[in-house]
């Protein structure tokens, strides 16, 4: 177990480094000049020269990308061409929104996501079952921001129950950071939610028809005590993967909610980022949000072993 | 970030509501008989946000930093004997010629501001942005809150030494009766509109004029306009390179813009806006609409077209710079990319953000090398009253303001009203200034209109201005 | 799947059968009535994304004007007879840009779908034949697959110019790795196939193995897969546009259009409320025929999602 942990977490390293050099290459197979894509729109030429020098592109390319891969181990981003601050300053002081976010969002979905998918794999072929598939497809279907919208529409203005932008710090109190996370926090779920619960559904369905189930069954146990127990339970690795998997989503949808919710978190600043082609800004955004996704893989992969006994390495 | 600034920074003088300078941090000043030596003396008490006194060498050394960077500025420059201080508190300015707007230049409205700061924040570079914010005025910048292009903090600074005459504008009084102010950013106008009536913000300085309707139903929500000057709508083109460099194609624009088209685009349907055949705000003595005709009567494509094709232009592209978040520059590089269509201009429609937009203008150098050859912005009605500070109506060169125009007319009018000694001169300066800069086409005014700004009911003592003055301000629970 | 890295797997829903026999016939039965009911998802999904894309064609002459011209006199206006869906900001008819920005969309989710398949079939199949390169493949899709699928294409249109041919490349590359890493199953689970096995041994060469044995039982999954991919690639368009990095904003798409809606969503919802319905009626419509196809297809798969 232990020896599985380590290795397990080892071999995140090459993955990260991948990321790392894919990251890095972007800006110089992408058609132009590197110099003037760090350098941005308004530099002059005197600029670009000078960034030029600094990238060094003279020198070997695996030079340079262990050069900038060592200055990122130090905590260096690189520098924002519009404010001129240290990128990894300027991600730090706007990680806890982000998070915080995506936290919330994670907790609501798996909440609501989970039961609804087990609710439609026991009452399978139901109305019920069709309902929540139903919802899940249009969940797929409809744009985050659309969502966000029609949620802040009617919670925020018509029902005036929510607030409708901004952050509150966590240090200020659970429940303000909370109230201010509801509404982002449901926009950004839904995709989440309707992939967590059609695999929920699915591995439920599956689980369902084996023997086991009908032997609790068979000795009296209660229904909900079958579901949420004893099938959820052994349902539980691919709605776990799922879970892991669709971070990714939640990145991406972070991005556009944290626009329609004003909250000033690295989604935002991505979006400034790209209206002002500020290159280092999003490149340390991209490194910063992989890394932290497959740190997320790697937490579920570790959980795994504890889910199912059955999984041992 | 003008706005915050004159929170954080307090001037020697202020503009009152009717743009007349008041003493602000001076106590009193001398003037030779000839107008040469100009003697200051500072008000007692005054201090900086670090604690240490401000002394009549601070005051020097931010004269210098805001001569370098100011056009007013410049002129006293060069026409400066020597800039002194004599002791702590006092100051002597010897001019080599009179200069009878000196205090005008030192209290004006108009970026840049003459702000007062600590000698060693002054010395630095003019032209680069201050790392430093330790300020002279009323409320002191929250360095720690700052989220850059999200929120800016500041807190009532107690140290600071009001006036005792009541507040207008940027002159008087300033006293703070908030603690905090949170000045956030939203990218997002229904945000902020939204906001604003679940009372999660308590002023809103530039709601657009669509939503305006949806606050006024709402029974918290004052709205009101937020300066009875108003704007000036301004397409800047770029005068070093072609095809603006030639007036023809200049005047093309002219001829075929159609100033209700941008300013429906900008403020609606309603009675916000009115066409502008010229430079100066409506309603202030000086305005002129000589030379207007161009502007005026249906617009001609056609001819436009002819004077495009004798300027040389042939379908090359042509770079307009849009910024997307401000409502009122993306609907004018909205109008003015389909009006380039229709004229067969080859549009590249370069969509940025203000800050990008901002720093793009700055480059002289060719289109293709990072530099522009339109963009679009505004103008506060208040600074359009006369050239004093309208730096937008310049037209000598490399020294002008982005675009960089040239007009030996321009300039001769502009020494002309400054040399005016009474209003009909001055009118009759600024006609002839006004005629001049329409031939050629110094700027191509999109139109004159009215912005409005809201805020909660429970927001009291907010005053109609070119910018928000939170002096006086208060919040009731 | 490989071995000890990281699991990122293809999202399980998106994930072809492991192992598909030849591809099963769709029979005509019973004509086309018969058809809708024993496959409804196909009939209804097909038929809308029929129906889109004769709008996206046919757009000049289904009532429409100009998408781009400009009308500041008659802007803001509530859906009307004159206006079907009423006008925008600058007075630009919503009806024209909305069916106009249907080109857009489908473009970029067709495209997307079909470079995609094409790029993950050949990156696929060679990582599937040529065992040396499997390894350094597999690394750098996982790789590639670690970072999220908006986040990447954001780099990649910061570092280009807005256009719609850039937006395309952008998804496309975001969405290769899941395309290869299921062509590469295919491939890898059909080599351990008796009868691969025998036109091996047989001498058969490679190409020809690839062309009567591979490519046909690719079909069904990539079919599936593609259409989710041309599902999500039109969401990403109009995410990226929304936020200021995809098509440029003089073109009329989707997104487009909201992201200029989206400031008046509370005096003006139907600015906001026509694209997004045409959106999300198309991405759903796509998802369907998605969901269809691999029920269809993939009887084992079918029970299960």
């Amino acid at each position: 177990m232990l020896s599985y942990t380590i290795r397990r977490i080892l071999a995140t390293i090459p993955v990260m480094v991948v990321v790392a050099l894919f990251v890095f290459s972007l800006l110089y197979i992408a058609p132009g000049d590197p110099a003037a894509v760090i350098a941005g729109d308004q530099a002059t030429p005197a600029d670009v020269e000078r960034i030029r020098q600094s990238l060094g592109l003279d020198r070997p390319f695996l030079i340079r990308f262990g050069e900038w891969l060592w200055q990122i181990l130090h905590g260096d981003l690189g520098t924002s061409i519009f404010t001129n601050l240290p990128v990894a300053a300027m991600i730090a002081q706007r990680v806890e929104p982000t998070l915080s976010l995506m936290a919330v969002t994670l907790v609501i979905a798996i909440c609501l996501a989970v039961p609804m998918g087990v609710v439609a794999a026991w009452q399978a072929d139901t109305l019920i079952d069709r309902a929540i598939m139903a919802f899940a497809v249009l969940g797929f279907s409809v744009p985050v921001f659309v969502v966000g919208y029609l949620l802040a529409y009617v919670f925020a203005l018509e029902l005036d129950w929510l607030p409708v932008q901004g952050y509150t710090q966590i240090s200020e109190g659970l429940w303000p950071w909370f109230e201010n996370l509801i509404l982002p926090a449901l926009a950004l779920g839904c995709v989440y939610i309707a992939l967590i619960a059609r695999i929920t559904r699915a591995s439920m369905l599956e689980v369902l028809q084996q023997d086991f189930i009908r032997t609790a069954r068979a000795k009296g146990v209660g229904q909900t005590r079958i579901l949420f127990v004893h099938a959820l339970k052994n349902a539980a690795v691919p709605i776990v993967t799922v879970i892991g998997i669709g971070v990714a989503l939640l990145i991406g949808g972070a991005v556009v909610t944290e626009t329609v919710f004003a909250i000033p978190g690295i989604g935002r600043l991505t979006v400034d980022a790209i209206l002002r082609r500020d290159y280092p800004v999003i490149q340390g955004v991209v490194l910063m949000f992989s890394f932290l996704y497959v740190l997320v893989n790697l937490l579920i992969d570790l959980l795994y072993t504890v889910l199912d006994p059955r999984i041992r390495y | 970030m003008r706005n915050g600034a004159a929170l954080v920074w307090d001037m020697l003088y202020g503009v009152d509501g009717k743009l007349q300078p008041r003493r602000q941090m001076v106590e009193s000043e001398e003037v030779s008989s000839d107008g040469l030596v100009w003697t200051f003396r500072l008000r007692g008490g005054l201090k900086f946000h670090d604690g240490e006194p401000v002394l009549a060498k601070d005051v020097v050394a931010s004269l210098a930093r805001w001569q370098a960077r100011d056009n007013m500025g410049l002129m006293t420059k060069e026409i400066e004997q020597e800039l002194v201080a004599v002791d702590d508190r006092t100051f002597r300015w010897v001019l080599k010629k009179p200069y009878p707007k000196l205090l005008v230049a030192l209290g004006k409205v108009g970026t840049p501001s003459c702000f007062i700061m600590p000698a060693r924040i002054a010395a630095t570079d003019p032209f680069k942005p201050i790392g430093d914010y330790v300020g002279s005025g009323p409320m002191r910048f929250v360095r720690n809150e700052w989220v850059p292009g999200a929120k800016a903090v500041f807190e009532r600074f107690a140290d600071y030494a009001p006036r005792q005459e009541p507040n207008s504008w940027l002159s008087g009084g300033k006293h703070m009766l908030l603690e905090r102010i949170e000045w956030i950013v939203m990218p997002d106008p229904a945000t902020a509109s939204a906001a604003l009536q679940n009372g999660e913000v308590d002023w809103w300085e530039t709601p657009i004029a669509d939503i305006v309707p949806v606050l006024k139903k709402n029974r918290n929500v004052m709205v009101d306009i937020a300066d009875p000057l108003g704007n000036i709508g301004s397409f800047r083109m770029n005068h070093l390179h072609p095809p603006f460099n030639d007036v023809r194609a200049r005047r093309a624009i002219l001829t075929a813009m159609n100033q209700e088209d941008y300013m429906r685009a900008v403020v609606g349907d309603n009675a916000l806006w009115k066409p502008l055949p010229g430079f100066f705000t409506p309603g202030t003595p000086l305005y002129s609409e000589d030379g207007g005709e161009i502007l005026k009567g249906p617009r001609r494509l056609d001819a436009a077209k002819r004077l495009l094709a004798d300027s040389g232009y042939s379908g090359q592209p042509v770079t307009c710079v849009v910024a997307q978040d401000l409502q009122i520059t993306k609907a004018q590089g909205e109008v003015t990319a389909d009006l380039l269509r229709k004229l067969g201009v080859n549009v590249d429609f370069a969509a940025v953000d203000w800050g990008t937009n901002a720093a793009r203008r700055a480059q002289k150098s060719p289109p293709g090398q990072g530099g522009w050859q339109m963009f679009h912005t505004w103008h506060a009605g208040a600074v359009c009253i006369d050239p004093s500070s309208y730096t937008a109506i310049r037209a000598n060169g490399d020294k002008a303001w982005f675009g960089w125009p040239t007009s030996a007319k321009v300039e001769s009018e502009i020494t002309a009203w400054y040399d005016a000694r009474n209003l009909d001169e001055e009118k009759a300066a600024i006609a002839r200034l006004n005629k001049a800069a329409l031939e050629d086409v110094v700027y191509a005014p999109t139109g004159f209109f009215l912005a409005y700004q809201a805020w909660r009911k429970n927001i009291d003592g907010i005053v109609k201005g070119p910018l928000p003055f939170f002096w006086g301000v208060s919040k009731a629970a | 799947m490989t071995d000890a890295t990281i699991t990122t797997a293809p999202e399980l829903i998106r994930a072809a059968p492991e192992l598909p026999d030849l591809l099963p016939p769709i029979k005509l039965r019973g004509g086309i009535l018969g058809f809708a009911r024993r496959y409804p998802a196909i009939a209804i999904g097909g038929a809308l994304v029929l129906a889109m894309v004769l709008i996206a064609v046919f757009a000049p002459y289904l009532g429409t004007v100009d998408p781009t011209a400009l009308a500041p006199t008659r802007r803001t206006r509530e859906p009307s007879a004159a206006f079907w869906f009423g006008t925008d900001m600058l007075g630009r008819d919503i009806y024209s840009r909305v069916l106009y920005g249907a080109r857009v969309s489908l473009t970029v989710g067709f495209s997307v779908a079909l470079l995609a398949s094409l790029a993950g079939l050949i990156i696929g199949l060679v990582s599937g034949f040529v065992r040396w390169s499997d390894g350094i493949i597999m690394r750098v899709m996982d790789g590639m697959m670690s970072i999220p699928p908006i986040l990447l294409a954001i780099a990649l249109m910061a570092l280009t110019r807005g256009s719609v041919g850039n937006v395309i490349i952008a998804i496309t590359i975001a969405d290769i790795p899941r395309v290869s890493r299921l062509v590469r199953s295919v491939v890898l689970s059909l080599r351990e196939q008796p009868y691969v096995d025998a036109a091996i041994a047989a001498g058969t060469r490679t190409p020809m193995i690839i062309l009567r044995h591979i490519l046909p039982n690719t079909v069904a999954p990539m079919t599936v897969q593609a259409t989710y991919v041309c599902a999500s690639a039109m969401i990403v368009e109009a995410i990226l546009s929304f936020i200021g990095a995809g098509t440029p904003p003089t073109i009329p798409s989707w997104g487009n259009i909201m992201a200029e809606g989206r400031a008046l969503w509370q005096v003006k919802p139907y600015i906001v409320f026509f694209p997004a319905v045409f959106l999300s009626v198309t991405v759903l419509a796509v998802n369907l025929l998605g969901d269809g196809l691999r029920d269809a297809l993939d009887p084992r798969l079918a029970k299960r999602l």
